[in-house]
This record gives C-alpha cells, sequence and structure tokens, in this order.
C-alpha cells in the first residue's frame, strides 16, 4: 500500500524533517499495525533515542492534564520543543472513545514546536495505547527535545510507561491514601518523582507522609536515586518549579551515571516484548482470517468438544507445519 | 488481530459563541457509535482546527454553529484545508445554519451539513459511508 | 375545481397508507412521563390532599408561602412586562429596533449584548472583530451606551440589560455614567440587569470568569444597588441557560438556587441585611412544552424561596421572600424542521408563564432555531404575548390552575425532587465545590447526552424531527436576519479613534483609583463610573480589574494593559 504516494525513502525524510501531516498519518498506519508502517519504522528508528522522555500516569481525576499543560510551558520557556502523546480509553462496548486530554493542552496548538497527538487504548492494558512506544519514536524522529506521555489514568496496573520513559511522575492526590497503602510494597518501582497534586485540599500532609514514610522503607544504594515527593497545586501553578527542578535533578542523575544506558535497556526490552507479541498473534491469526476457522474453534469450545489449550497448540502446529 | 480500521474525528466549537452542547453531545454519540472523536472546545481558530486535524490524523472535522458565524468562519476554515491539501478529509458543519446558506456553504466546500434537530443516526450512517480509505 | 384528469393525477400521486391511517385512529399516548420524567397517573383525586394544610403548603395568593403568586391581584393590578429581547449590531442598529417594538406595544426594554462584550472585550480586540454585534449589541465605551439610550427617558421606562458575564459591573457603570451625564438621579431609575456572573461559566469563555471574580463583580452590583439605586432590579439569577443545557425541571431550580444562595451568602458577608436586598432579588426561568410540569415548577419554586428566605436566612420582610421572575420561552425546543410549528411550541410556554404569574416575559422568535431573529420574528413574538394577553382571558384570575389536583401534587413533587437534588448539592461540598470540581459540568452533560438519545430512540416524540417528518426547508418563512458587516467595521473604527483622542492623563488617574480599589477590596463601581465618564472602555475596565485580582488583563491573553 502506498503512502501519500510517496516511496518509503520520501516519507521517511519527511518525518525526520518534522512533517506534520505524513507523522500523523504514520502513527495511524502504526495503531492499524499497518505493514507499510513497520518499514518506515525501520529506516526510522537509529534516528530515535535521543529526547527526553517523561511520563505521568495516575488516576483519572488526578490533575494529569493541568500539571502537563504546565509542563509544556516550562520546556517551551526553555527553548524546548515538545512533542505530547495522550492515552485515553476505549469503550469495551463501542470501540470508540471520547479523547478529551487535548481539550486542557488545545492552546499549546497555536505553537508550530509543540505536537500533541490523542490516542485510544484500544483494549490495550497497562495504561497506554497499542501504539504508543512507536509514536514515541515517530516523535523523537521528528526531532523534539522533549516527549512526554500521559496514560490513561484508570487505575494503579498502569506500569508501562515506567520502562517506556525517563522520567516517570506517578501523580496521587489527597483521598488516595488507601490506595498508597494497597501499594505499598511496589510503590518504589513506580514513579521517580511522586507529584502530590491538589496539595492545597485537606488531607494532604497525611498522604505526604504515607508515601515518605513507604518510600523510607527502602533504604536505597549508595548513589541510586532516591524517589522524591513533590507538591502541587496544578490550578494555581504551585509547586511546578520544584517539579521542574526535579524532573532536571532526576534527569542529572541518569545522565551522570550509568542509569540512562539502563533506561535505553529496559525500553528496548519491553519494546521488543510487545513487538514480538503483536507481531506473532497478528501472523498467526493473519492465517485464519476470513477462513471461518476461529468461529468453528469457538464454536467447538462452547460446545464441549475442545478447550483453548487444545484449540492452540493445533493453532501452532499448524502454522509451524505450514512454515 | 486485524480489525476494522478505527474513523477519527475533531470535533470543535470555532470563535467566541459558548453554545457547546450540541457538540459535546455529538461528540459522546460518535463515541458510542465506534469512533475516535477528539474534542477540542470552545474558541478554537480556523488555524487551530486544521491544525489539530492534521497532528491528531482525522479523517472528519465537525464544527458547530450557533450564532450566525457560519459565513464568517467556514471560508476561513475550507482555506485552511486547501492550503495544506486536506482534500480528503470530511468537513461537516452543525447547528443554528439558515435553509438559504446551505447552498452556498457547499460551494464553498462543506461536504455536509446536519441542522439543528438532526437524528444522530443519519450523521453516523455519512460518516461511515464517506470517509476517506487510508 | 379540479378537471377530472387532474382529480385522476391526484389519486394517483397520493397513495393512502390505509393501515397506518387505522393505527392513527387507535393510537394512544406513548408514554405516561413529564418531560422530566415524572410518572403520572391516569386520574388526580382529592386523596392527595388529604392531611395537608391549604394555608400552610399553598395559601392565597400574595401571602406566604407564595405558592399561587407574589401578588394578591395578580395581573388584574397590572399585566406582567411583555418583552422582547433585541441586540443587533451597533447600538444604532440596536436603537432602531427597540423604537419598533416600543411602537408595536411592547412595554419593556430588554437589551441583549454580545458576545465580544461579555467577555469584556473591545470591538478592536483580535479576537474580537470577528462576531463584533453578531449575537447582540456591542458596547466598546460610553459613547456606544450613549447611542443605544438616545431620547428614552430612562427615568421612566423600565430597562432590562441582559449582561450575564463579569462584565454587568461595566454595563451598571456605562449605564450609570449615561444617566448621571444627562442629569437624572440614579435612585430613580427602573429596570434590571441580570448580573449573574458564575452561571456565565455554562455559556462562556471560563478564563473570563474565574469564580471568585465572578462572585466579586457580581456582589459589587449587588451591594451598589442596593445601597443607591431602591428601584432597580441588580440580579436576575438565570436558571434559563442552565435549563437550556438539557437539565429537568427540578435540576433548574436546584442548581439555580444554589447559585442564588452564593450571592445571598456573600451579601450578608458584606453585612447587608436579608431584607435590605431580598426584595430586589430576581430570577430569569424558562418555560418548556410541558405545561403543567412548568407550571408546578414555578409555583414549587415559589414556595421554597419562601421558605428558604424565612427559615434559612430570616428574612421578615414578605418582599424578600417573594419569588419574581421573568420567562424566557425554551429555545432548545425550537427545532428547524417545520419552523412555523414553533409558534405553536411558543405559544404553550408562554401561556404555561403566564399561568405561573410571571412578572416579565419574553417569547423566542419562532426563527431562531435557524437565524438570529429578524424584526417580523420579533413582532410574531410580540403578537403571542398580546393575544394571551388581550384574547384568551388566561389573565383574569390568579392561578388559575391552583387547587387541581394534579397540579397541586406535581407541585409537592417536584418541590421534594428539588430538595433532594439540593442535598445531593450539599454532599458534593456546596455548590462552590460542585462548580469548582466540575461536578456540575458533569451532570449537564449527563443529561443533555439522556435527552438526545431520547429523541432518537423515538422515546421523547418532537413533530417534525422524529415523527411527521417531511423534506427539509429549503427558506425560512419570514427571511434571514443578517447583521450589516459595515456596522462592525464602524464599531471598530470608532472605538479606536475614541481611544486615540481621549484625554489620557485624566483617564489614567481614574484607572488608577479603580486598581486600588479592586486590590483593596473596595466596590469597584464607583470608580468605574468615573472611569467610564472619562472615555475608559470596556476591556480595558474589565482589564484593569482582572489584574488587580491576580489574572491577566486580557482573558484571551493576546493584548497586554496599556496604562
Amino acid at each position: 500500500m502506498p503512502f501519500l504516494g510517496e516511496s518509503i525513502e520520501e516519507t521517511v525524510q519527511k518525518i525526520l524533517a518534522g512533517d506534520r501531516r505524513t507523522s500523523g498519518r504514520l502513527i495511524t498506519r502504526l495503531e492499524d499495525g499497518d505493514d507499510w508502517g513497520k518499514e518506515i519504522m525501520k529506516r526510522l528508528f537509529p534516528r530515535t533515542g535521543r529526547s527526553m522522555t517523561l511520563g505521568l500516569t495516575g488516576a483519572g481525576g488526578s490533575g494529569k492534564s493541568s500539571l502537563l499543560n504546565h509542563l509544556i510551558e516550562r520546556f517551551r520557556k526553555m527553548g524546548k520543543t515538545v512533542g505530547v502523546i495522550a492515552v485515553d480509553p476505549s469503550s469495551p462496548f463501542s470501540g470508540g472513545a471520547f479523547l478529551g486530554d487535548r481539550i486542557r493542552i488545545q492552546h499549546h496548538t497555536r505553537d508550530d514546536k509543540v505536537y500533541i497527538r490523542s490516542m485510544a487504548s484500544r483494549g490495550y492494558l497497562g495504561g497506554l495505547a497499542r501504539a504508543t512506544t512507536e509514536a514515541l519514536r515517530v516523535m523523537e524522529a521528528m526531532g523534539f527535545d522533549v516527549v512526554m506521555v500521559e496514560t490513561l489514568g484508570a487505575g494503579q496496573d498502569e506500569i508501562d510507561v515506567i520502562r517506556l520513559v525517563q522520567t516517570c511522575l506517578l501523580v496521587i492526590t489527597p483521598g488516595m491514601g488507601d490506595e498508597i497503602q494497597a501499594l505499598k510494597a511496589g510503590i518504589m518501582e513506580i514513579g521517580d518523582i511522586f507529584v502530590l497534586n491538589k496539595s492545597d485540599l485537606d488531607g494532604s500532609i497525611q498522604v505526604l507522609r504515607s508515601i515518605e514514610a513507604t518510600l523510607s522503607l527502602k533504604p536505597g544504594q549508595e548513589g541510586e536515586w532516591k524517589p522524591k515527593v513533590i507538591s502541587t497545586v496544578a490550578t494555581s501553578g504551585e509547586g511546578i518549579d520544584d517539579l521542574m527542578e526535579g524532573i532536571m535533578a532526576h534527569q542529572d542523575y541518569l545522565h551522570n551515571n550509568d542509569a540512562m544506558e539502563r533506561a535505553a535497556f529496559q525500553r528496548v526490552e519491553q519494546e521488543l516484548g510487545l513487538i514480538f507479541r503483536d507481531e506473532l498473534e497478528r501472523v498467526i491469526f493473519k492465517g485464519l482470517k476470513g477462513t471461518g476457522k476461529k468461529r468453528r474453534y469457538i464454536r467447538s469450545i462452547i460446545d464441549g468438544k475442545s478447550d483453548p489449550y487444545t484449540v492452540i497448540e493445533e493453532i501452532l502446529e499448524t502454522f509451524l507445519k505450514e512454515r | 488481530m486485524v480489525e476494522k480500521r478505527k474513523i477519527k474525528v475533531v470535533i470543535s466549537k470555532v470563535g467566541l459563541d459558548g453554545h457547546d452542547r450540541g457538540a459535546k453531545v455529538v461528540s459522546s454519540l460518535l463515541k458510542e457509535a465506534g469512533m475516535e472523536v477528539v474534542y477540542l472546545g470552545m474558541y478554537q481558530m480556523p488555524e487551530d482546527i486544521i491544525r489539530s486535524a492534521i497532528d491528531e490524523d482525522a479523517d472528519v472535522i465537525g464544527v458547530s454553529y450557533l450564532s450566525g458565524e457560519h459565513l464568517v468562519f467556514t471560508p476561513k476554515i475550507v482555506n485552511e484545508m486547501k492550503k495544506h491539501g486536506l482534500d480528503d478529509v470530511l468537513f461537516i458543519a452543525g447547528g443554528v445554519i439558515p435553509p438559504e446558506d446551505i447552498p452556498s456553504m457547499k460551494e464553498m466546500g462543506v461536504n455536509k451539513i446536519f441542522v439543528a434537530g438532526s437524528l444522530t443516526d443519519p450523521l453516523v450512517e455519512y460518516i461511515r459511508s464517506n470517509v476517506r480509505g487510508k | 375545481m379540479c378537471s377530472v384528469d387532474e382529480l385522476e393525477e391526484l389519486e394517483k400521486g397520493t397513495e393512502v397508507d390505509w393501515d397506518s391511517y387505522l393505527k392513527a385512529y387507535y393510537e394512544k399516548p406513548r408514554s405516561a412521563k413529564t418531560w422530566s420524567g415524572f410518572d403520572v397517573r391516569e386520574i388526580y383525586t382529592p386523596k392527595e390532599r388529604v392531611g395537608k394544610d391549604y394555608d400552610e403548603t399553598i395559601g392565597d395568593a400574595g401571602k406566604y408561602p407564595f405558592t399561587r403568586g407574589i401578588h394578591g391581584n395578580m395581573f388584574r393590578g397590572r399585566y406582567w412586562t411583555r418583552r422582547e429581547v433585541i441586540g443587533i449590531g451597533s447600538p444604532a442598529d440596536t436603537h432602531e429596533r427597540v423604537k419598533v417594538l416600543a411602537d408595536h406595544g411592547g412595554s419593556g426594554l430588554n437589551t441583549i449584548a454580545d458576545i465580544t462584550y461579555e467577555m469584556g472585550l473591545d470591538a478592536d480586540h483580535p479576537w474580537a472583530m470577528n462576531e463584533v454585534g453578531l449575537t447582540g449589541v456591542n458596547i466598546s465605551h460610553i459613547r456606544d451606551m450613549a447611542t443605544l439610550t438616545e431620547g428614552i427617558p430612562l427615568d421612566k421606562v423600565s430597562w432590562s440589560l441582559i449582561t450575564a458575564s463579569t462584565v454587568a459591573s461595566v454595563t451598571m457603570a456605562q449605564y450609570i455614567a449615561v444617566a448621571q451625564n444627562r442629569g437624572y438621579d440614579i435612585r430613580g431609575l427602573r429596570g434590571s440587569v441580570q448580573n449573574d456572573p458564575i452561571h456565565f461559566r455554562y455559556c462562556g469563555f471560563r478564563p473570563a470568569c474565574p469564580l471568585d471574580l465572578s462572585i466579586r463583580l457580581g456582589c459589587d452590583v449587588m451591594e451598589y444597588c442596593t445601597r443607591n439605586m431602591p428601584k432597580w432590579y441588580y440580579t436576575t439569577v438565570n436558571l434559563y441557560d442552565l435549563r437550556e443545557q438539557g437539565i429537568t425541571a427540578p435540576q433548574e431550580v436546584a442548581f439555580g438556587f444554589g447559585i442564588a444562595m452564593i450571592y445571598v451568602d456573600e451579601l450578608i458577608r458584606r453585612g447587608l441585611s436579608i431584607d435590605e436586598f431580598g426584595p430586589r432579588f430576581t430570577f430569569y426561568v424558562s418555560c418548556h412544552t410541558d405545561l403543567f410540569e412548568e407550571v408546578a415548577k414555578i409555583r414549587a419554586a415559589r414556595r421554597l424561596w419562601a421558605r428558604l428566605m424565612k427559615e434559612k436566612y430570616g428574612a421578615k420582610d414578605p418582599r424578600s421572600m417573594q419569588f419574581r421572575f421573568a420567562v424566557h420561552t425554551a429555545g432548545c425546543s425550537l427545532v428547524p424542521q417545520q419552523p412555523l410549528n414553533n409558534i405553536v411550541r411558543i405559544s404553550y410556554e408562554a401561556l404555561a408563564a403566564v399561568l405561573s404569574g410571571v412578572q416579565s416575559l419574553h417569547c423566542c422568535s419562532y426563527d431562531e432555531p435557524m437565524c438570529l431573529p429578524t424584526e417580523k420574528g420579533h413582532l410574531q413574538a410580540l403578537r403571542t404575548q398580546q393575544i394571551l394577553a388581550y384574547e384568551t382571558g388566561v389573565c383574569n384570575v390568579a392561578d388559575p390552575l391552583g387547587g387541581s389536583y394534579f397540579v397541586e401534587e406535581l407541585t409537592d413533587r417536584i418541590e421534594e425532587e428539588v430538595l433532594k437534588i439540593m442535598k445531593q448539592v450539599e454532599e458534593v461540598g456546596g455548590m462552590k465545590e460542585a462548580i469548582r470540581t466540575e461536578w456540575l459540568d458533569r451532570e449537564f452533560e449527563k443529561e443533555a447526552l439522556k435527552r438526545q438519545k431520547e429523541i432518537d430512540q423515538g422515546e421523547r416524540l418532537v413533530v417534525g424531527v422524529n415523527i411527521f417528518s417531511t423534506e427539509p426547508e429549503t427558506e425560512t418563512p419570514l427571511g434571514v436576519q443578517r447583521i450589516p458587516s459595515e456596522s462592525a467595521r464602524t464599531q471598530i473604527e470608532e472605538t479606536k479613534e475614541l481611544k486615540r483622542t481621549r484625554d489620557k492623563c485624566r483617564l489614567k488617574d481614574r484607572m488608577k483609583q479603580l486598581r486600588e480599589d479592586a486590590e483593596e477590596g473596595r466596590n469597584v463601581l464607583p470608580a468605574m463610573i468615573e472611569a467610564t465618564k472619562t472615555f475608559a472602555t470596556t476591556g480595558e475596565l474589565m482589564g484593569t480589574v482582572r489584574m488587580a485580582m491576580g489574572y491577566s488583563y486580557d482573558p484571551m491573553e493576546i493584548i497586554e494593559c496599556s496604562f
């Protein structure tokens, strides 16, 4: 399938030059799992991995978009170009999505050094959309200095973003004390920076103490990053200076250690896993498409003539034989 | 798994008019019809709408007019679309638009107009059967 | 008469579907619910009234709790004020339309501002230029207000100024400045200003009306008028626009009262007593197509407000307990499909308003879902009111539906529902909190979506839309209103010219005073009036107060303060 009637090379050059329309189209192709998109990604990949990458995760209503808005503004004031990926959930019933994050950062659209892309999760778990990892690479290839990813904000299991980005902000609000209790064991792994947003509300001190107490449970190795807790009020802009300082401190830490190397390793490891899983599923199921076999398999399981394990074994065997 | 390609719609108000009930309701209804809808909100200028549509790679641009501003902004939006070569993107207008203006708006380049009181099914049907292949 | 050929042709052309004809004969209503979704029984009887004391729960018109009306003799004392909202293009254009309606028997002047003014932008603001005068009259400075009110005896007419947003403070300053320049004593001015900046959040640009600024400026106007303009109605809390979001009748009252109480609380905090300001507190209410429900809603609102004022706020003066209201027939009930049907819808809605004992009525024009109201449309709307007043006899008796088993029962149920919703609001932390956390936004969105789905699925019938629909119209029956682009250009030029030629030294002094008053928490009205007289513009007055309150000078963040 040709891409805007151009050769792969032309498309690649356009994206490297930061062409928004071509890049926008490419991301759509990647969302749809299109082969041509992959061909382009192969060429782009060597030109990625040089941006500062940030993730914002946390429950819906915690103020991620408002914080994102401040961060875009600060990075722009520093003269940095900014790419943003905002993930929203797809409806499990209709498959549609209301991508509402953009509305809070929409005024940055007037700035041509800011590129915002909304993505629907399309049933993908882990807080990201299926092609978020790839969209991040595309924005890096376009040459953005900073790329930020806002996760969809459904709950606590949005952990994919942690390995995807260099610096991960976990946004929490007062009144989420219970969630923090529940996270206790794994909380160290979730955020490089904990942002206590809406810290002007009642109960913020308790939550602050609770996070700090939890963090102090793990002493940490000498020279290892010690997660920071920063209080903000996104609506008034309070604490944003501290947050920026925290982000830059974490970036310094990454650069001054072999930590950046580790972050890059983790990211690729995760991407490999994701792309592998996706590819495998796609390739194997491609053989079934349009044959009616899938329907028959399902029927046989419902009728008790088979079971999912046997069916999968059979599909894999057939696939491997045909190869 | 290969699934049906999603239709992406950018919905917006334009200029200063603050009547956004219709735009929000349409956004929700299109979501329920299985589309991915980016709602830009109020106070958008034609350039903002087109920039957003490009970044989001929208298949459809929907603009809601309620205060007689349709004749002011429609040509500007169409111009922006032409300037950026969005000739395969559908431009749908909705809201308070006198029937007298519908032919001239179509001539300007609006693909379809759904005035106040329109039902949802015909809108969904129109988008599904006229949206571009990618 | 048709020829035989023509008759045969006609018979061939119109195939009657006899099955559906028979179905229509036996057809019965699909739903036994009110517009807001209350289930209703086949018949209501005296049983519903058992144990309910007449004087306590209903009472005569003119007596607490005012369920039946605020005046004992209602329209026998005076008709409602027949107002039609006017606002097109420049102040001169609007002035012309005002005179036309006054010539045809309108009894109250009612002007609406354009969106640029509502947002506090001058005509020459880069964002305003596209839309000056498009949805109302543009007033950028004192000369515009002078043109608008030219030759009109301000001490005799009652003028209703529809400015909903924080700019209502500027509107009052401009109106007062013009009146004083003409030698009027402002204590004698009669009329009203909408001045409900909180509600403007729901139909306007939020950065132009932050909550604290809304409360501050809204209450500055209320306080100033209470102290200096005893005949002026200083707020018209706008329930109408809330209802237009798609919510139900009880929600309209509950949310509107929630907002009203924010103002009441603030005025009391400022040291005014409830009986000082209570008698001039007014409301702006919607009337939808469900006649009985709308009448019951207003009766319930009257009773609730009276009790609220007396029991919660300790009002002693009965006038403080009276729910005074204007009605705007429901714009969102009108559709562009078969537009002449709108005249019928508007008539029923206006009838509901009159049967409820309305103080002031605006009827929509039938052409509103297609374009801005035309002069013919405006006149037709005024005629609708006049037919009600002079031909139908519905205004001879106070609360003619009072005592109807059904209407009394529905009144009680709406009252209960309103109280339930008010409690919900309390549970989310009160109305300010409901606004701040966008709880109220979510309620609006939920309800609007529900209404549209009901229509899509045929559960709610709208003639011409989902039943008895026909080919789309190709023209608007009485023509389309156009705003001359010349008016906008002149308006912009005049504003620029004024800014070039005025005496800047005097202006600067006055603006400094305004800024200080705003910063130090004094009422800004006196300084605004003086600054207006030295040709401070709308955008400059608002910008200065905004900056004093810690906001950007320009809500669109494009232009900077020039002082």
